[in-house]
């Protein structure tokens, strides 16, 4: 596994977790109806702010920790040359691409489902949902990419 | 319908150049090792600068490095 792989996965494993999360704190909220302001905010911002943390933490640790497991195996240390070529580039651009058309269908059905008569809480929550799924596919887009080729 | 594909001789011509290993050539032409294996295994066409390069490090025209030939499909329907 390269190190653009070994990224994306963590990447990968850390949205699932988020998205585990954030559907078992919603799904009561959307049973019982209660559409409570207070405790949506307090959701979404755990949500914005573990994104966050997995974007930059986890891309640095796991920076950090391969250098490290490299070192051990290789004996040395070398200054590690994480570059990005073309083909990191292409792929990276399919998976937003992935990720562009699964976040904008979701705002659409977010969209539609407040057209017809759903709350706005209930708009926004989606939206955070499809926005998680979109980083998902797009990461599993990206491995796919990676394993069987362009 | 034919369908195209890029190849290459890019593994053939590296042990020709004195068993030059993967690495070494990605280095030389700015690539990761990885963009290498999938450029030898047939999952990638590289872009036409990367081609130059790769054909500058062997010091070969790019005709002779990388060729784009037709694979026809079987109609059997």
């Amino acid at each position: 596994m390269s190190y653009q792989e070994k990224n994306i996965t963590v990447s990968l494993v850390s949205h699932l977790f988020i998205m585990v999360y954030y559907l078992v704190n919603l799904f009561p909220i959307i049973q019982s109806g209660e559409w409570i302001a207070g405790r949506l905010y307090g959701l979404w911002a755990i949500v914005i702010g573990a994104n966050i943390l997995v974007t930059i933490i986890g891309s640095i640790l796991t920076n950090i920790l391969l250098t490290i497991v490299e070192a051990v195996q290789s004996k040395k240390y070398e200054d590690p040359h994480f570059i990005t070529d073309e083909r990191d580039n292409l792929i990276e651009l399919k998976g937003i691409r992935v990720s562009y058309i699964i976040f904008s269908v979701g705002v659409l059905i977010s969209i539609f489902a407040f057209i017809f008569g759903q709350p706005a809480l209930m708009m926004i929550s989606l939206i955070f949902v499809f926005s998680i799924i979109a980083q998902i596919v797009g990461d599993i887009t990206r491995i796919t990419l990676y394993r069987r080729g362009l | 319908m034919e369908k195209r594909q890029v190849r290459n001789n890019i593994r053939k011509l590296r042990f020709q150049n004195n068993e030059m290993t993967q690495e070494q050539l990605a280095e030389k032409v700015g690539v990761t090792r990885q963009t290498i294996i999938a450029l030898e295994g047939g999952k990638y066409a590289p872009s036409l600068e990367l081609a130059f390069r790769i054909s500058l490090a062997f010091g070969l025209p790019l005709t002779e490095v990388f060729s784009y030939e037709a694979e026809t499909e079987s109609t059997n329907k």
